[in-house]
């Protein structure tokens, strides 16, 4: 409670925050978040890592240290008052995801321990069974490995094709030349650019599909944002939306990750039409180890439970087994219930506080004063499009020419500045765009103006002193 | 600035650094890579009947740290016997680098430690 009275201010101003004339306070929302209220710290906590996870609002802390305290029990099988609350409780949550994904059946919501397991639960219960030698996957080279290794483990199990749609190096978006090619290191994966231009052409359902998805492509399985380069679609997602009705009108399936969308974005399933959709609790506020996987409830017949053991059987002898029906199906053992819990907090917290459009606004002119100084240090490129990173971005990627990205994140963590150094677990992206390594700054809306100066100076000073004590001309 | 920074050896290591090549007429090598952050080291060595190592160089890219502790092992390494460098821990690694080391830039910096173990592990097989 002691937090609640005491707003700790971190030393920030007014004039930190961009004032966008809205709802949204962001002053007052930082606020929300105990990391950055650390009294007599000697550096204050310069956060620039949220595509890899966000900070907490102090309510979500407190749903989860309120559960323990107060409010712990297994669910679903207790006849005690207490087990009855936290079965309510827990559900609740579901119905909660389901609204705020516009999901059409609150049975189409599964708990799991994150994106990753979502798309490992989907390529083994579905997948596997569904799909045989020959048959296609397509994705994008911009995944993360997340969404990219399932399918290779299945294609070197099953003999399954994998294609995936290339990057444009120049201009950092999918697609735009007009090449097919196979990889040389992996004979099941073929790089596929389609012949059109990204950003020209108007005209989403014209040759350029019918390049991609083919009669034998049974799943086609991409990110809706990349966690290095952002939006790699068009503007609107227009190609995304059509890439999945095309799909669906050839047969095959469609999987989304969207881990770096929930909570920046509107996310609407029903709208997307994917079949299945995952996400991360932690990176929209919520605690680790709990994600969701979206299976549309016409296909929950076709998809086997990924584990088997307590809650999700109907009934079992010696020979044979009968599942529950959905959700149940595909959770089973004691979930993660205090997770869950606070989970439906950070869903709380976004409703109650979030306010899509200005923070894309709010993020984006971060971003663009990030830029405006990073496109001033000699040597240094942007990985990513930077119109489009300027129009409604939260991260920014770059090298620097000469240094190592790991070496750059060291001297910024001297500073107090956390950002992320490395392939970004997408090596792939990486070797398609040449590069070993970068350094990725991104954000959410508890950053301000003064993160990002804080961050130029103290990149400039490092980038000068490493040039120096490396004698790089 | 960074202790790696600060320190002048690793500096020294990294600007200038020894055994950097190939042995040409090596009998072991080895090489990895950090999936932590794109590292690269590969270690080529000429190892005696006595099991002296006579010759050992390194090639690779990456951090600071990876690079110059790579330089720095194969200095201390030449005129070792396979059995002394296979005792080698993450400790003497620390020590030869000079300060100290998160979890995350200990792995950097024991790159060619394990390069070379794994090289010299496959050859007495």
């Amino acid at each position: 409670m002691l937090f609640r009275l005491f707003k700790l201010n971190v030393g920030c101003d007014k004039s930190d925050f961009l004032h966008l004339g809205g709802e949204m306070n962001f002053k007052r929302l930082r606020g929300d978040f105990p990391m950055f209220g650390k009294k007599g710290v000697p550096k204050e906590c310069v956060y620039l890592d949220s595509a890899a996870t966000s900070q907490k609002p102090l309510q979500m802390i407190e749903a989860i240290s309120d559960f323990y305290t107060h409010g712990n029990a297994n669910i679903h099988r207790s006849i005690h008052d207490l087990g009855e609350q936290a079965t309510t409780k827990y559900e609740e949550v579901r119905h909660k995801v389901a609204k705020f994904i516009n999901a059409s059946d609150v049975s189409e919501i599964i708990f799991t321990s994150g994106a990753t397991t979502g798309i490992n639960f989907i390529a083994s219960a579905w997948a596997r069974k569904h799909l045989k030698k020959g048959d296609e996957i397509l994705i994008t080279e911009a995944e993360h490995h997340a969404n990219f290794l399932p399918w290779q483990r299945l294609a070197q199990e099953l003999g399954i094709v994998v294609k995936a749609i290339t990057i444009n190096k120049d201009r950092f978006l999918l697609g735009c030349t007009n090449e097919l090619h196979e990889s040389s290191e992996d004979e099941s994966l073929y790089m596929m650019s389609p012949g059109i231009d990204n950003e020209f052409c108007s005209e989403p359902d014209c040759n350029y599909f019918d390049s991609l998805i083919t009669p034998k492509t049974k799943l086609v399985a991409v990110m809706h944002d990349s966690n290095v380069l952002g939006n790699v679609w068009d503007q609107d997602y227009t190609f995304l939306y059509t890439l999945i009705e095309r799909a669906h009108q050839n047969g095959a399936k469609v999987l989304i990750d969207a881990a770096q969308v929930v909570g920046h974005q509107k996310f609407d399933v029903q709208r997307l039409g994917a079949d299945f959709v995952v996400f991360s609790a932690h990176k929209m506020f919520g605690p680790t180890g709990i994600g969701v996987l979206y299976i549309n409830k016409a296909l929950h017949d076709e998809v086997e439970p990924y584990q088997v053991g307590g809650s999700m059987v109907h009934s079992t002898n010696s020979q044979e087994s009968r599942w529950r029906k959905a959700p149940q199906k595909f959770e089973a053992g004691t979930p993660p219930i205090a997770q869950v819990i606070g989970f439906g907090s950070a869903i709380d917290y976004i409703v109650e506080n979030v306010n899509y459009d200005e923070l894309k606004q709010y993020q984006a002119a971060l971003c663009s004063q990030l830029i405006d100084g990073l496109e001033s240090i000699e040597g240094l490129e942007i990985i990513g499009n930077v119109p489009r990173i300027k129009q409604g971005g939260q991260m920014v990627t770059f090298v620097v020419d000469g240094m190592h990205p790991h070496d750059i994140a060291s001297c910024l963590d001297m500073h107090g500045i956390a950002t992320r150094a490395g392939h970004h677990c997408a090596q792939p992206l990486a070797k398609a765009l040449g590069i070993e390594s970068s350094l990725r700054v991104s954000l959410h809306l508890y950053n301000n103006s003064r993160d990002i100066e804080i961050f130029l100076n103290a990149l400039h000073e490092a980038i000068g002193q490493i040039r120096q004590k490396l004698q790089i001309i | 600035m960074t202790a790696e920074f600060s320190q002048e050896e690793l500096l020294d290591h990294y600007r200038n650094p020894r055994n950097r090549g190939t042995v040409e007429d090596a009998n072991f090598s080895g090489q990895d890579y950090n999936p932590s952050c794109g590292d690269r080291v590969a270690i080529t060595g000429l190892i005696d009947d006595a099991l002296v190592i006579k010759k050992l160089s390194f090639s690779g890219s990456g951090c600071v740290l990876s690079q110059a502790a790579a330089s720095m092992l194969t200095e201390v390494c030449i005129g070792k016997t396979s059995d002394q460098i296979l005792h080698l821990s993450k400790d003497d690694i620390l020590s030869l680098v000079g300060i100290p080391l998160g979890p995350t830039r200990l792995k950097c910096a024991l790159l060619a430690l394990e390069v070379l173990h794994d090289g010299l592990k496959k050859y007495r097989i």
